[in-house]
């Protein structure tokens, strides 16, 4: 189980995550992503998943209105490419939340059993056989957040070369170490040409103790396909792109996943 | 400037029970819990207490468990919201009142420490002192109340209920439909306090006492509660939710001890063997464990067998205390501890 997560909006956390989840899948494996960031969702989007076909969402799982399993969609063909349509491997399977106002302001109402969503998220790795399993959460500090440090064998940080991000990252990285989380991976998103990298490196390895595993550059390209579609699709020799593979190679050598 | 986040700091406290209720949510136990549960729910022999006609209501599904640590972390499963009448799991925490207010000599003048064969609601006497055998027997459990502290009677009841507010760490009322009935039928019970008052085991306000016996056993609590009032005696007396004190730790032996060899009914023998913890049972379905140092366990469930006990919560009780090596006397134990399933059940679907 990987989390990503990051304590401020805009750092591009669900951009990375998807493209994570992509090239994770192209690998060989059984993917799953899923969108606990249920206040505002959005990962389905880069996905280029339609909202409107999903009969089931997280939400309805955490209503008991149906299995966890119902409310994950087979997004292989469209994402990964149709190298093996009915085979095992590779996979890449989507869990979105609801964008129906109405099922929002449910959950921000009345809350819901956090015990639950820790039970679906341990049956949807069995029931789907997933290698693989991504939650992306909500910016800053909420429940969903909180339980998803807590069950997650790695957490992926991702903050932007911006003091206020320097900061709020450091109340994770604390929370993250009182859940003990076993391993705490950091990327730096959105640096703009010219910065020092190695710098930027050492200030945040220094400030968190932590392994940064990818200094990411901000792109144009990037911000023209505004969430539409998966970046590493789009543009595989990218820099960009080439730093997700690097973390995807931390991830599959550390194996800590499921 | 942009301002984004929203994020509102609660204090260390609140962020410390967060925390906890984090790892509560994603501990292995929770798996266990929640497995014990979904197996032993579809169980639905035995027979629901129906003396009085408030408990015959009770729904037979119904099965609810909670552990409490003494660090005041709580795994839960089922109906553990359920709410029910405490009944005779009331009686170790009386008769810790009455240790309390008037120390073990004197208690122990009015009601022994001897398990008895005979049934619960028996009218019968050590014949050598008069006393009731027992505190976990009706008898020996209105001697007890007898013994709670208080000027009148109105001052009595709230010194009742205030000591099981302190166990449970929220204030905690009588349900009064089950009071009224219980004052209404208890004929037995009346029988009995007039008997130990014809041998001078009860004092000249015992009509006061009776009442109060009446109202102890209808306190409404849920499965929840009783984990919490088990911790409270697992960390010495001091509540693991509140930090108040209930009963000094020197108390607290005698309550164990009293409860490991009187109180589960005529199953005592046979806990204290197999299950080998403290505990206590009431006719509605609630049991109280207690694993000293460890955590306090609750359990409700109303379907009862013979002997008055609740089935569910003696088979959850008996297969987690096998599973933990949880037997007091238990020694070279190999399986996994408790302490161990309260860690993070991360790692679970990890590839070797």
């Amino acid at each position: 189980m990987i989390s990503t997560h990051s304590f401020r909006g805009g750092t591009g956390k669900s951009n990375t995550t998807a493209n994570l989840a992509t090239l994770l899948a192209k690998a060989g494996h059984r993917v799953g992503v899923i969108d606990t960031d249920i206040q505002s969702p959005g990962i389905h989007v880069v996905f280029g998943f339609d909202q409107t076909r999903a009969k089931h969402a997280l939400n309805d799982y955490l209503w008991g209105r149906c299995r966890i399993e119902d409310a994950a969609y087979d997004i292989t063909s469209h994402c990964v490419g149709k190298a093996h349509p009915e085979g095992d491997r590779p996979k890449l399977f989507l869990i979105p939340s609801s964008l129906n106002s109405g099922e929002i302001a449910r959950i921000l109402r009345e809350g819901y059993d956090v015990g639950r969503l820790n039970d679906g998220l341990h049956d949807v790795i069995d029931r789907l056989r997933l290698d693989y399993l991504l939650i992306d959460t909500h910016p800053g500090v909420n429940e969903e957040t909180l339980l998803s440090i807590a069950l997650s064998d790695t957490l992926i940080l991702i903050l932007r070369p911006d003091s206020q991000d320097f900061q709020g990252t450091a109340v994770t990285v604390e929370l993250a170490r009182r859940l003990e989380v076993p391993e705490l991976l950091v990327v730096v998103n959105k640096l703009p040409d010219g910065m020092d990298m190695e710098m930027i490196r050492e200030q945040v390895e220094g400030a968190y103790r932590s392994e940064v595993v990818a200094l990411l550059p901000l792109n144009a390209e990037m911000s023209r396909l505004g969430s539409g579609g998966l970046f590493v699709n789009r543009f595989p020799d990218h820099p960009f792109t080439r730093g997700l593979e690097g973390i995807v190679r931390r991830l599959l050598s550390g194996r800590a996943a499921g | 400037m942009e301002r984004q986040g929203n994020v509102t700091q609660p204090p260390e406290n609140e962020m410390d029970k967060l925390l906890g209720q984090m790892k509560s949510a994603t501990s292995r136990l929770r798996e266990v819990l929640r497995d014990l549960h979904d197996r032993l729910v579809t169980r639905l022999d035995g027979h629901i207490a129906d003396y009085i006609p408030e408990l015959a209501t009770a729904n037979p599904q119904h099965f609810g468990i909670t552990l409490c640590t003494i660090d005041g972390q709580i795994v839960e499963a089922g109906d553990y919201l359920q709410q029910f009448t405490i009944q005779s799991v009331s009686k170790p925490f009386v008769f810790g009142m009455a240790l309390e207010e008037h120390g073990v000599d004197h208690v122990l003048s009015k009601v022994g420490v001897e398990p008895t064969g005979e049934a619960f609601n028996s009218i019968v006497l050590d014949e050598a002192s008069n006393r009731p055998f027992n505190p976990m027997v009706n008898a020996g459990a209105i001697a007890t109340a007898d013994l709670i502290p208080g000027k009148d009677y109105p001052e009595r009841v709230k010194n009742l209920l205030q000591t099981f507010s302190n166990y449970c760490g929220r204030p905690v009322h009588v349900d009064n439909a089950v009071f009224m009935s219980e004052r209404l039928t208890g004929h037995r019970n009346r029988a009995m306090a007039h008997l130990m008052r014809n041998f001078g085991m009860v004092s000249d306000r015992f009509e006061d006492s009776l009442e109060l016996y009446f109202q102890q056993c209808s306190i409404a609590v849920t499965a929840h509660d009783l984990a919490v009032m088990g911790a409270t005696l697992a960390r010495g007396g001091v509540n693991p939710l509140t930090n108040v004190k209930a009963i000094s730790a020197a108390n607290v032996k005698y309550l164990l001890s009293a409860m490991l060899t009187c109180g589960m009914y005529d199953f005592a023998g046979e806990w204290a063997f197999r299950v080998g913890l403290p505990a206590k049972s009431g006719v509605a379905g609630g049991i109280v464990v207690v694993i000293p140092g460890v955590a306090g366990i609750g359990l409700y469930s109303p379907l009862l067998d013979s002997k008055g006990n609740s089935i569910r919560g003696v088979e959850a009780c008996l297969e987690l205390s096998k599973r933990f090596g949880l037997h007091a006397f238990e020694q070279g134990f190999e399986g996994p501890t408790l302490r161990s399933q309260l860690q993070s059940s991360r790692g679970r679907h990890s590839q070797s």
